[in-house]
């Protein structure tokens, strides 16, 4: 048995007191009704619904601000947003400002709307390669970003994390998962607090982000700030004093591990022998080997204009 | 007795947010408005305020973002990031109002979380900023008790005055637990890692303590001490002694505790007007 599918309806008009919640709730749907547009974001945020039905008849700038946020926190975008608009308002809708991902039109025809449900469900699922664990944009998103800043004054930024195999191995793959998953949301932050950019996550402890070239070394370092701060919520005082935890290697013998660090290697992309996607991984490669002979977190700018 | 602290868990089980000073609200919608502020202002004003810091690190240990155990404010605001508090921020409604009879309870715990602050570096601990949430997190309980329970919270002021007990006493006789087992149950509810809920169940019985013995025996001597400098109102005039396995746990000296007491004056000026100058953010101009 799954969990059933749970449905936010956000409107303080007809919709959300009429059969609406009812009628989602006979199709096994969890349903929370929102009246109240000002509750809506922290209700999301603390417990993200799998899709939001919004009522959008006369929406104020308040209600349409809700899809907005949404749509900015990658965390979030991937839910469906389905506006309910009434028929005559639906042709003039700016959808550039409010990126819904569906409508559907009042008066309702309910069927209609469970099929949209269905639907929106299956094509996120389609159209998004996001990491499953991180909800971050994957390879072919990756590949595409990198494709689009060759040339340009950009930088192409590859993370990974230094001995995260032994602490997968030595604190379980739970934990494990909440690193990556903190050092995904740390690296979207960074970006988007800098003025914002791309982030990806390649797979494993890999992850990339693009930003304007003279941004890419504050980001980094504030990307290891950040990392560093968090890593005290990982292991418990001892460690934290020792500065490393015993793990065993492969031939069983203890081995002292240093904490988690970050290693970021900075490719700018405006040189000519970046010339397409592969060189970029190519310099990266190299770039994180340097980068890794460090203990500490540090990064690496790839200075070599030939 | 025990039907009454089953309403109590109902409640906090129901309990999404609680109300904080108009003043603080103000302030965290001004910085949320400007586009400027980084995240270390953010967290200066969140680790300031128990409600605020309680209802952001429910957000962040919230089941669906998978973290398990964040205890400081500045590790929240990094993984949420400022984008998250923003729009939380200006969804007005997220952060309640409190009415003005609760600022002396606002500046004890206010005085708690820097009193501990003091005293961790004093000491020389670890994990200062753990220790300094979890003493202003402390009486989180009696926020619940005074807003959630009205009827209840009137019958312990009455009792108070009636037979001149503390409120912790009547809070027992009235409910049947007392406002450190119900933030306990506040906390734990809003998934809060332990080494912040063991010291605020435990800061009236140090002794109680078992994994965080040292961060309870700090947030209890945190506690006193408030109380004795006359910073802020907890609710009753009462300074309880500090309990002897505190001073075990702590190994601290009379020197100790003198070098504590004395920076910790010139902390709690620095806090009053800080105070100040929240409830001038009051009428929303600052």
């Amino acid at each position: 048995m799954t969990a059933p599918l749970r449905i936010v309806v956000v409107g303080g008009g007809g919709v959300v007191d009429g059969p609406l919640p009812l009628r989602l709730q006979s199709k096994g749907y969890q349903v929370v009704t929102l009246a109240k547009p000002d509750e809506v974001m922290g209700f999301i945020y603390s417990d993200p619904p799998d899709v939001v039905l919004m009522d959008l008849t006369d929406a104020t700038e308040e209600v349409l601000a809700i899809i907005t946020s949404l749509k900015d926190d990658f965390f979030f975008s991937t839910i469906p947003v389905i506006g309910m608009i009434p028929e005559a308002d639906a042709e003039l809708f700016d959808w550039e400002r409010c990126p819904l991902d569906d409508y559907v039109s009042i008066p309702m025809h309910y069927r209609e709307l469970f099929t949209r449900i269905v639907l929106s469900l299956r094509r996120l699922r389609r159209v998004f390669d996001n990491n499953p664990l991180t909800k971050l944009p994957g390879n072919t998103s990756i590949q595409r970003a990198i494709e689009q800043v060759v040339g340009r004054p950009m930088a192409v930024c590859y993370v990974d994390i230094n001995h995260f195999k032994q602490y997968n191995d030595v604190y379980g793959f739970a934990h494990g998962d909440e690193v990556i998953r903190m050092i995904a949301r740390i690296i979207s932050n960074s970006v988007k607090e800098a003025g914002g950019g791309f982030a990806g996550h390649i797979g494993g402890d890999d992850f990339v982000f693009i930003v304007p070239q003279e941004q890419a070394e504050a980001v980094s370092e504030r990307v290891i700030a950040n990392f560093t701060a968090i890593v005290s919520e990982l292991f418990d005082e001892e460690v934290k004093c020792n500065g490393y935890y015993l793990a065993h290697d492969r031939k069983g013998h203890e081995e002292k591990v240093p904490l988690l660090g970050v290693a970021i290697a900075i490719v700018p992309t405006d040189y000519p022998k970046i010339a397409h996607y592969a060189k970029v991984a190519e310099a990266a490669a190299e770039l994180k080997k340097l980068a890794k002979k460090s203990h500490k977190s540090c990064f690496v700018v790839d200075r070599r204009k030939y | 007795m025990t039907a009454r602290r089953d309403e109590i868990l109902e409640i906090i089980r129901d309990t999404r947010s609680l109300p904080t000073l108009p003043g603080v609200v103000n302030k965290l919608q001004a910085l949320s408005e400007n586009r400027k502020s980084t995240i270390e202002e953010m967290a200066r004003l969140v680790s300031s305020d128990q409600i605020l810091c309680a209802r952001v690190l429910r957000l962040v240990n919230s089941p669906s973002y998978g973290f398990y155990r964040v205890s400081t404010i500045t590790n929240a605001l990094i993984l949420l990031g400022v984008n998250v508090i923003k729009s939380l921020a200006l969804s007005s409604s997220i952060f309640e109002i409190m009415e003005k009879s609760i600022l002396g309870l606002w500046e004890h715990s206010l005085g708690a979380g820097v009193a501990a602050n003091v005293i961790a570096r004093r000491l020389k601990l670890p994990e200062v900023e753990e220790i300094s949430t979890a003493a202003l997190l402390h009486d989180i309980g009696k926020v619940i008790i005074k807003e959630k329970c009205p009827g209840d919270f009137e019958q312990v002021e009455s009792l108070m005055k009636a037979r001149d007990v503390t409120m912790l006493e009547a809070e027992r006789e009235v409910l049947g637990t007392d406002h450190a087992e119900v933030g306990e149950w506040l906390v734990r509810s809003w998934y809060l890692p332990d080494k912040l809920s063991e010291p605020v169940a435990c800061h009236h019985d140090v002794a109680r303590a078992e994994a965080h013995q040292v961060k309870t025996a700090v947030v209890h001597l945190a506690d006193v001490l408030v109380k004795a400098s006359g910073f802020g109102f907890s609710g009753d005039e009462f300074v309880p002694r500090i309990q002897p396995v505190a001073w075990e746990r702590l190994q601290m000296t009379d020197a100790d505790l003198a070098a504590i007491v004395e920076e910790l004056e010139d902390k709690l000026v620095e806090a009053k007007n800080f105070s100040l100058e929240i409830q001038s953010a009051d009428d929303g101009t600052a």
